[in-house]
């Protein structure tokens, strides 16, 4: 187990020290936070729909302020695998499994509260209307939170399973590229989940990537009521428990058909 | 224990084949598949405390046997015991075991200092505090490393890093080491350093070494024993001096003449090349000795400078390889 947190540990730090992304980053997001806001604002004023404003404003900012833990950003690993660098590991008591989980689940972890937390001021503090609002109440925040950390072993979860599949393919591009885009529109980031028609949401809602960050900003907005929060928490450990099974099962079936190629 | 002890290695019958598919001819429905045999019944032992070098022209399936013997890869047939156990099978308990250095590959954290990267390795083997504490400091002064612990391993050169990756191969106290290609790209100095090194653990720990390199210089120096594979099969298995003496028959003279325009007139069968400003030749002692081959020479015309050297070492794996036609 010591293993595990000291990888994870150090990916921590490691994540720490790249500033200048983390600065670029924040400086994106916000971009994108207020372009969306404007669009969606634009949206409203020629058909007002049916969840307010406000709700929507916080999703967009929520789902800016959490970008990084979206995308796989671990270059890293991927670079691992392309190399063939990947042998070390392979040759280490270990579970490679759990060990990618740990380093994934650190990177994301810190790349988003780096940038997260300075966001989540700044939205905060714009004017009413275009910023980020208070939550639905004190146990919509608490249940949130939960929902949030559910969230970020998904997305760990998930990334390990386009790590098993680029291991086959021995370039991430591909894999990623089509990952990436299915998460970027289920996930809400481009169009709130919220707005999309009602009976596409019912079954978006169950999909495994609106466990991601979509049910945590739910139950922030007070869209899914603190007496829901049981049956959201149930899915999303349900999601990631099953994401965490193949993922596990992939990686040891590529063990078996491994090929390290070159000399 | 005695000198009758059972091998730490033996490898009985070893086959591996990959499968590779092609790419789609045009107009075919499906691609294509080709398989590569990489290892082909290859069988040896090897005893504790054994240093030994194993050769091969690139693609002869060195790395693969490596591969197998560290738990990474799966043979198709045949069987390994290591350090009492089956690699691919016994695979975690085994690997804490051994230590391996890919020198084309990294193990260290690029962007952190090494001695994180030490830490992180000290957790995965679990290595207690004192003897880590102890074991990195020999490492460090017998690797000289004590200026670069806090180093980033981009910040290296090759030579340093490839001592930082060695360290941390060895901070475990594996049993077994295998190295491959370690002094790849290195400078004179970091080879040699890195030779006394490995000596000296050897010598010091008993550490049982298997070296593959294309670099005949670390074998001379390093491995009395040596095995060739070639085409997935083992070709030979004893020591270097023995295979070379079967190669070792061609002399290499040069020949300098007072004036430029002295020309040896030399017996059919010798190659002669002109250099800038004599003459190099290749000839077998035995069909032409040398005191004639002298005479033959100074015919020529007075002879200024002369030396005769046996060839070089890299020159007759490549006369060897030739000749198994690898």
């Amino acid at each position: 187990m010591r293993a595990y947190l000291s990888v994870f540990r150090m990916r921590l730090r490691m994540e720490t020290h790249y500033r200048g992304a983390v600065l670029g980053g924040i400086l994106c997001q916000i971009f994108f936070g207020l372009i969306l806001v404007a669009l969606y604002r634009t949206l409203y004023m020629g058909k007002p729909q049916e969840r307010p404003f406000a709700h929507v404003a916080a999703y967009v900012w929520l789902q800016q302020a959490f970008f990084r833990m979206l995308l796989s950003s671990d270059a890293d690993l991927m670079d691992k695998i392309r190399t063939g660098a990947i042998a070390y590991d392979l040759c280490r008591p270990l579970d490679l499994y759990g060990f990618y989980y740990a380093r994934i689940m650190a990177q994301k972890l810190m790349g988003s509260l780096l940038r997260g937390i300075p966001m989540l001021v700044f939205a905060c503090l714009l004017p009413a209307g275009w910023g980020l609002c208070a939550p639905a109440s004190p146990q919509a925040l608490l249940a949130a939170l939960p929902a949030l950390l559910l969230g970020l072993m998904c997305v760990c979860a998930m990334e390990n399973i386009t790590m098993a599949f680029t291991m086959r393919t021995l370039d991430p591009r591909g894999i990623q590229a089509l990952m990436n885009l299915a998460m970027m529109i289920l996930c809400g980031n481009v169009l709130p989940l919220t707005l999309f028609p009602d009976r596409w949401q019912r079954v978006l809602a169950l999909l495994p990537y609106a466990q991601m960050l979509d049910a945590p900003i739910r139950l922030y907005t007070g869209e899914y009521g603190p007496e829901r929060a049981g049956e959201v928490l149930l899915i999303q450990a349900v999601w990631t428990g099953a994401l965490i099974l193949l993922g596990a099962s992939l990686w040891r079936r590529n063990r078996k058909r491994l090929l390290v190629q070159g000399g | 224990m005695d000198r009758t002890e059972t091998p730490l290695i033996s490898v009985r019958e070893l086959s591996k084949r990959f499968i590779l598919r092609k790419k789609r001819e045009p107009g075919a429905l499906f691609r294509e598949k080709e398989t590569v045999q990489a290892l082909r019944e290859v069988s040896f032992d090897i005893a504790r405390g054994e240093l030994v070098g194993y050769i091969g022209p690139n693609g002869a399936g060195k790395s693969t046997t490596v591969k197998i013997l560290s738990g990474i890869l799966t043979p198709d047939g045949g069987e390994v015991r290591a350090c009492g156990k089956v690699p691919w099978k016994e695979r975690k308990s085994y690997v804490r075991r051994i230590g391996v250095v890919f020198g084309q590959r990294m193990q260290l954290w690029w962007d952190v200092p090494v001695l994180d990267s030490y830490t992180l390795l000290k957790e995965i083997y679990r290595i207690p505090e004192k003897s880590y504490r102890e074991r990195l400091g020999e490492l460090t002064e017998a690797l000289d490393l004590s200026g670069l612990l806090r180093t980033p391993l981009r910040q290296m050169s090759l030579g340093q890093r490839m001592r930082a990756e060695l360290c941390g191969s060895l901070l475990h106290r594996p049993e077994l080491l295998f190295l491959d290609e370690p002094t790849i790209g290195l400078d004179a100095v970091s080879k040699l350093a890195l030779r006394d090194f490995l000596k000296w653990e050897n010598q010091r720990y008993r550490t049982t070494v298997l070296l593959t390199t294309h670099d005949m210089e670390d074998i001379a120096a390093l491995c009395p024993r040596v095995m060739v594979l070639g085409h997935g099969r083992k070709l030979y298995d004893g020591t270097l001096q023995t295979l070379l003496g079967r190669y070792d028959r061609l002399r290499t003279a040069e020949v300098r003449y007072d004036r430029e325009d002295c020309v040896p007139v030399l017996p059919e069968g010798i190659r002669v090349e002109r250099t800038g400003e004599g003459y190099r030749l290749c000839y077998r002692p035995e069909t032409l000795p040398t005191g004639e081959l002298l005479s033959l020479l100074q015919k020529a015309g007075p002879i200024r400078e002369l030396t005769v050297q046996p060839q070089n070492i890299d020159r007759m794996i490549a006369d060897m390889y030739r000749e198994m036609d690898l």
